[in-house]
C-alpha cells in the first residue's frame, strides 16, 4: 500500500487544478485518471472561457492555478463577449486547441516534482480512522488522509445514441464502475444527471461559402495575468443555420429521440438543451444558429455548437446534411447523449469538503455543475482546502463579494442545483465589482496566503499596482482651459468645462476615455491592459461604491456564524420546511441560511434572534 | 419572549367598552390575582367577575384563550371593561403592578409573527390596522391583509423579471440569435411602471393623511382674524387638545373630525398668544408652523386692500395653500387670490366648505372600497424608494447596460421586500423557458 499526503481521483479539470494546487503547497499527491490520454480533455466543446467563465477563469488564475496560463498558450482565436455593454458583463471566449490544451497540461503535470500522475481507475473507497483508502481495478491501494474527488461525468455513465447504450465515458473512453457504489456504501446521496455533445466533422466537407465568417478580436486581452505577449488569433469560426428541412426530419423522428421518448431519465441542463429539445420547446423558431468551430490546429475536425443531439445515428446523418452548408459534410463523430451520477452538492461545506466525513473532497461535474471553467474553479479550492486540511488550518471560503467562484460554490452547497449548473454573471449579485479585469487585484493576495502564487507572480502583481497607482497619480493632474480643450469636449460630444479640469474628472464624462485622454494629451506608455483597468475603476467609481455599501450591508449577517451544534428541531415558529432544509444545508452563516430556498425572510428573523440568543446564553 | 405584555386594545375614550389585552406565559397567573370569579376558567369561556382596582371591585367579563391557540400563539387574557379612560387606565397600572410589561406598539403582532402565527406582510397590515384611529383607514388596511395589495406589487415586480430576464439573457448568452434588448424598451416599461408606482403611492399618501390626519396651520397678518377663524373651525366640544410633555405650549395641536378625516391645527396656542403681539416674532413662529404643516390656511382680511403679506408668502415654499378670505360680512376691498375661499368668522359663513376644502387638497384620490392602499410607512418608503431609482435609470440614456441592469435589480430587490420574493433564481428560470439558448 503506498502513502501519499493527498489523493486526486481524476485528472480533468477539476483534478487537475486540485492535484497541482497540493503538490505546489508540498504535498505529496496522488493523481489517479482512467486514462492519461483522458487528461484535461475539452470533451466537448473546444473553447474555454465565455461570459462568466471567462470570469472563472482569472480567478482560478489570480488564485495560483493552471487554466489561463494554458488557455492563452494554446488559443486558436480569442474574442471578448458583451463589449458596450459594460464592464461587469464583459467575458473572453478562447477558442482552445483541445490536442495542444491537453498536451501542455500533461506536460505541467509530469514536470511538478510531488505529483504522481498515474493511470488507474479507483474502484472503491474505504475509510480506517483518518486515513482513505483506495483501490483501483488491478488491486492496486493508496491511502492518503486527504481525498479530492473529481471524477467528472465518468461515473457510471452511458453513452446514449438512439437506441443505443454503451456503458462508456465521454468520447469512447472507459466510465467507471463500481466507485459510485462505494460512495453510496458511505451513505452518500447520488443523482442522476445528463449532457450532451453535438456531431464532429471533417473540415474539407464543409462549404463555408454558405456561412458567416466569425473572425477574432484585434484589441487582445488573455486569460493570465502571466501571459506576457498578446495571443494570436490563428483560425476563424463559422456561422451557420438550421433549415425548415432539418426541423421536419426531427419532428419526423421525435419517438426515436431518447430525450424526448422519456428513455432518458438523468436531467439535462435547460442551458444546453439538444436541438430536438429546441425544436419542440421553441416551434415557433424558424431556423437554430450553429457555429462550426475548429477542434485543433493538429486535426481537421470541426464542432458543430448548437446540434447536441441522442438521436439514432442514422437519422443525425440526414440532419446535419439539411443544415446550410453541410450538404456533403462528413461526420467523423456521432452526437451523443451521456447520463452520468454526481453527488448532490447540499452533503458539502463551503469548503468542498463533504460535512460529515472530514478530509474528503468533491469538486468539478460530480458536484453536478457543467463546464470546464466551473469544474477548475472547484478544483483549486478543493485542493487549497484539502492542504488546509492537512496542515490543520482553517478552510479558505471565497465570499460571494469575493469571487464568481465564492458564488459558484455557495449556489451549489447552499442551494443544490437540479440541473447541471452553470456559472451565468446573472448568478453574481456584485458583478460590477467581480470583473475579469480586476480578477488579480481582488484574488492575488488570497493566493499568496495560501501558498499558491509563486515570487515571480507576486512580484509581477506588486509591480502592476504600483504602475496603476502612477497612472492614477497622473489623473489627478489639472489641464487649463483653452481652445484646444473645449475642441477635444466637443469632439467627443462633451460640454466643455467652464474651468481647468482633471484629467479624472474629464474620465467621469460618458462618451471620453482614458485611450481618447491618451491620445489627445500623451500622458502614458503603458499597455492597453493596464490602462482599461484604472479606466473602470474610475469611470465605474460611483457604482462600485454603491454595491460595496450593499455588500457593507450584508455583512453583520455574513459575520453572524450558526453554532456548529445547533439544534433546529423544536424551534417553535419556524415552519417544518424551513426546520428540515436547514437542518440537512446546515448554513455556516446567517447569510448562507437566507439563501437557501424555502427558508423564508421570516425563519431567519426567528433564526436570527435565536442564535444570538444561544451565542448570549454561552457567553454566559 | 418570555416576559408577559399588557396594552388597552381599543382606542381610548371612544365607545362603551374598552378592552385590555395581556399575552405571556404569565397571563393567567397574573390575571387569577386580581380577577374573581365563580367556577373555573376555561379557555375560550366567557367570564363574569370583579377586577381588584386600588380599593374597589370593577364589574368586567374576561376571556382566557390557552397557548397555542390564540392571536399571538401564547397565553391571553383579555378583559372587557366598562366605562372610560380613566378606569381602562387604571386596570392597566394594575396589571402592570402585578408583573406585566407595558407592550411596545405592534409587539403583539410580533409576537404573533415569531411564533409563526402570521406571516410578514400580514403583520405590518395589523398593526397598521392598530394604528388606524379613523374608519376609513381601517377599511383599506383590511385590503392589505387580503394580499391586494401584494398582488399588485407582484405584478409590478414580474413586469420587472421579465425585463431583468431580457436583459440578463444578452448578457449571459450575447452570441444567440434572439433579439438583443435595447435600452428604450428598458425606459419604456419602466416608464409604465413608475406611472403604476406613483398611482399607488399617491392614493397611499392620501392613506397617510387617513391615518395621521392632515397637519393644518394657520397664518396671515396680525388683526385678520386667525383666532376667530380657529375658533370657528374647532367649534365648541369637539375639540380634542394635544400637549406634548418637554416642548413649548408652541406645539400645542387642536384636532377635530370632518367627514371621518382627523384634522390637526398645529400650533395654536401660537396663534392665540402672538395675535396682538410684535410681527416679527409672529413671522418667526408661522415659518416654524409652514415647515410641519401638510397644508397653510393663510388668512387675510377681505375688507382690506392687501397689505405686507408679502414677509409671509415668501416662506411658503411648494405647501399646498389655502387664501382664506376671512370677513365675507364686509364689503370685499382685497383683490382676487390664487385657491381662495371667501368665509366669515364671525357669522360662521362657508366654515364646512373651508372643511371640505382642506380635506379635498390632499385627499385627490378619492378611495374606493377596493383601493389599494399602502397604509405602512415602510411599505410607502420603499415604493418612494423605487421611484428615486426608476429615476436614476431614466438619467443613465447614455451609460453601459451593466449598470443599468445594477439600478433595475435593487428595484426588484426593494419590491421584494413588500412581496417577501427574493428569489434570482425566478430570473434565470425566465431567461430558459422564455428564449431558446444553448451552445
Amino acid at each position: 500500500m503506498e502513502r501519499y499526503d493527498a489523493i486526486v481521483i481524476g485528472a480533468g479539470h477539476a483534478g487537475c487544478e486540485a492535484s497541482l494546487a497540493l503538490a505546489r503547497t508540498g504535498n505529496k499527491t496522488l493523481l489517479l485518471t482512467i486514462s492519461l490520454d483522458a487528461v484535461s480533455f475539452l470533451a466537448c466543446n473546444p473553447s474555454i472561457g465565455g461570459t462568466a467563465k471567462g470570469q472563472l477563469v482569472s480567478e482560478i488564475d489570480a488564485l495560483g492555478g493552471e487554466m489561463g496560463i494554458i488557455a492563452d498558450k494554446t488559443a486558436l482565436q480569442i474574442r471578448i463577449l458583451n463589449k458596450g455593454k459594460g464592464p461587469a458583463v464583459q467575458s473572453l471566449r478562447a477558442q482552445a486547441d483541445k490536442n495542444a490544451y491537453h498536451i501542455e497540461m500533461k506536460k505541467t503535470l509530469e514536470k511538478e516534482k510531488n505529483l504522481f500522475l498515474r493511470q488507474g481507475e479507483a474502484v472503491s473507497i474505504e475509510l480506517d480512522k483518518d486515513d482513505k483508502i483506495v483501490t483501483t481495478s488491478v488491486g492496486l491501494k493508496y491511502v492518503a488522509k486527504a481525498l479530492v474527488f473529481a471524477t467528472g461525468v465518468y461515473m457510471e455513465s452511458e453513452i446514449i445514441i438512439g437506441k443505443t447504450r454503451e456503458k462508456t465515458g465521454p468520447n469512447g473512453f472507459k466510465n467507471s464502475h463500481g466507485l459510485s457504489q462505494s460512495l453510496k456504501n458511505l451513505g452518500i446521496e447520488l443523482v442522476r444527471f445528463k449532457t450532451g455533445t453535438p456531431v464532429r466533422l471533417h473540415a474539407r466537407s464543409v462549404d463555408y461559402s454558405k456561412m458567416e465568417i466569425q473572425k477574432g478580436d484585434e484589441e487582445i486581452s488573455t486569460f493570465s495575468f502571466m501571459t506576457e505577449k498578446p495571443i494570436e488569433n490563428k483560425s476563424v469560426c463559422y456561422l451557420t443555420y438550421t433549415t425548415p428541412e432539418t426541423h421536419e426530419i426531427i419532428r419526423n423522428n421525435l419517438d426515436k429521440a431518447p430525450a424526448i421518448s422519456g428513455e432518458i431519465v438523468g436531467v439535462g441542463p435547460r442551458y444546453c438543451p439538444s436541438i430536438e429539445t429546441k425544436i419542440v420547446r421553441f416551434a415557433d423558431k424558424e431556423r437554430h444558429q450553429l457555429f462550426l468551430e475548429p477542434e485543433s490546429a493538429s486535426t481537421d475536425e470541426m464542432y458543430l455548437q448548437g446540434f447536441s443531439t441522442s438521436m439514432p445515428a442514422e437519422i443525425q446523418k440526414d440532419m446535419v446534411k439539411s443544415v446550410i452548408g453541410l450538404e456533403n459534410a462528413e461526420i467523423m463523430r456521432d452526437a451523443y447523449a451521456i447520463e452520468y451520477d454526481c453527488i448532490v452538492p447540499t452533503q458539502l461545506s463551503p469548503s468542498l469538503e463533504l460535512k460529515n466525513i472530514k478530509g474528503m473532497f468533491f469538486a468539478g461535474q460530480i458536484n453536478g455543475t457543467s463546464g470546464y471553467e466551473e469544474a477548475a474553479a472547484q478544483g483549486i479550492i478543493a485542493g487549497i482546502n484539502a492542504n488546509l486540511y492537512l496542515k490543520g488550518k482553517e478552510p479558505l471560503i471565497l465570499k460571494r463579494s469575493d469571487a464568481y467562484i465564492g458564488v459558484l460554490i455557495d449556489d451549489i452547497v447552499t442551494k443544490g442545483t437540479n440541473e447541471p449548473y452553470r456559472m451565468m454573471t446573472s448568478r453574481a449579485e456584485y458583478r460590477l465589482l467581480l470583473r475579469q479585469d480586476n480578477a488579480d487585484i481582488r484574488l492575488t493576495e488570497i493566493g499568496r496566503r495560501v501558498g499558491l502564487v509563486s515570487d515571480e507572480r507576486y512580484k509581477k502583481y506588486q509591480e502592476k499596482l504600483e504602475k496603476m497607482q502612477k497612472i492614477e497619480e497622473k489623473l489627478e493632474k489639472k489641464v487649463k482651459i483653452n481652445e484646444n480643450l473645449i475642441n477635444f469636449f466637443k469632439n467627443h460630444q462633451e460640454n466643455p468645462p467652464k474651468e481647468s479640469i482633471k484629467y479624472k474628472d474629464m474620465l467621469k464624462r460618458v462618451n471620453i476615455d482614458i485611450f481618447d485622454i491618451n491620445k489627445e494629451f500623451n500622458l502614458f506608455d503603458e499597455d492597453y491592459n493596464l490602462l482599461e483597468k484604472v479606466n473602470i475603476k474610475i469611470k465605474y467609481e460611483g457604482y462600485l461604491k454603491q454595491q460595496e455599501e450593499d455588500i457593507q450591508k450584508t455583512q453583520a449577517n455574513e459575520k453572524l456564524s450558526i453554532p456548529a451544534d445547533f439544534s433546529y428541531e423544536n424551534i417553535k415558529g419556524l415552519r417544518k420546511e424551513a426546520i428540515e432544509k436547514l437542518e440537512k444545508i446546515r448554513p455556516l452563516t446567517i447569510a448562507q441560511a437566507s439563501r437557501i430556498s424555502g427558508v423564508s425572510p421570516a425563519d431567519i428573523s426567528i433564526l436570527t434572534i435565536l442564535v444570538k440568543n444561544a451565542k448570549k446564553d454561552k457567553k454566559i | 419572549m418570555d416576559d408577559t405584555i399588557v396594552s388597552i386594545s381599543t382606542p381610548l375614550g371612544r365607545g362603551a367598552i374598552s378592552i385590555v389585552r395581556m399575552s405571556g406565559k404569565d397571563s393567567l397567573k397574573i390575571a387569577l390575582q386580581v380577577f374573581h370569579c365563580k367556577g373555573e376558567i376555561k379557555p375560550r369561556f366567557l367570564h363574569f367577575g370583579r377586577l381588584k382596582i386600588d380599593d374597589g371591585l370593577e364589574e368586567c367579563l374576561m376571556v382566557y384563550f390557552k397557548a397555542p391557540f390564540s392571536y399571538t400563539g401564547e397565553d391571553i387574557v383579555e378583559f372587557q371593561i366598562h366605562g372610560g379612560i380613566l378606569l381602562t387606565q387604571k386596570v392597566l397600572e394594575t396589571l402592570l403592578k402585578n408583573g406585566c410589561r407595558l407592550a411596545e406598539p405592534g409587539e403583539f403582532s410580533k409576537r404573533a409573527f415569531l411564533n409563526g402565527k402570521i406571516t410578514l406582510d400580514k403583520a405590518e397590515a395589523i398593526i397598521g390596522e392598530i394604528n388606524a384611529e379613523t374608519e376609513g383607514e381601517l377599511n383599506s388596511s383590511l385590503k392589505i391583509t387580503n394580499g391586494k395589495l401584494a398582488k399588485k406589487i407582484f405584478d409590478e415586480q414580474e413586469e420587472l423579471t421579465s425585463l431583468l430576464a431580457e436583459i440578463e439573457v444578452s448578457f449571459d448568452y450575447p452570441e444567440n440569435d434572439y433579439e438583443e434588448i435595447v435600452k428604450e424598451k428598458v425606459f419604456d416599461k419602466l416608464k409604465e411602471i413608475k406611472k403604476e408606482n406613483d398611482n399607488i403611492l399617491e392614493i397611499s399618501k392620501s392613506g397617510k393623511y387617513l391615518k395621521n390626519g392632515i397637519n393644518v396651520c394657520l397664518v396671515g397678518q396680525a388683526n385678520v382674524g386667525k383666532s376667530s377663524v380657529l375658533n370657528c373651525l374647532l367649534g365648541e366640544e369637539k375639540a380634542i387638545v394635544t400637549e406634548i410633555e418637554g416642548t413649548t405650549r408652541d406645539s400645542i395641536t387642536e384636532s377635530f373630525f370632518h367627514k371621518g378625516v382627523k384634522i390637526n391645527l398645529i400650533d395654536t396656542a401660537g396663534i392665540r398668544e402672538t395675535e396682538d403681539k410684535v410681527e416679527k416674532l409672529g413671522i418667526k413662529k408661522s415659518i416654524k408652523s409652514i415647515e410641519n404643516s401638510d397644508i397653510v390656511l393663510f388668512i387675510h382680511d377681505g375688507s382690506k386692500k392687501s397689505g405686507s403679506e408679502n414677509e409671509i408668502a415668501k416662506h411658503l415654499g411648494n405647501k399646498i395653500v389655502i387664501n382664506v378670505v376671512n370677513k365675507s360680512d364686509k364689503p370685499r376691498r382685497l383683490e382676487k387670490l390664487e385657491n381662495e375661499i371667501e368665509i366669515s368668522a364671525l357669522e360662521e359663513k362657508n366654515i364646512s366648505a373651508l372643511k371640505d376644502k382642506i380635506v379635498s387638497e390632499v385627499i385627490k384620490k378619492e378611495i374606493s372600497p377596493n383601493a389599494l392602499v399602502l397604509t405602512n410607512e415602510r411599505q410607502i418608503e420603499i415604493l418612494e424608494d423605487c421611484d428615486k431609482l426608476i429615476q436614476e435609470v431614466f438619467a443613465l440614456q447614455n451609460s453601459s447596460l451593466d449598470v443599468i441592469a445594477m439600478i433595475i435589480k435593487k428595484i426588484w430587490n426593494k419590491l421584494g421586500q413588500i412581496t417577501g420574493n427574493t428569489e434570482n433564481e425566478d430570473i434565470i428560470s425566465l431567461i430558459f423557458s422564455k428564449f431558446c439558448l444553448g451552445k
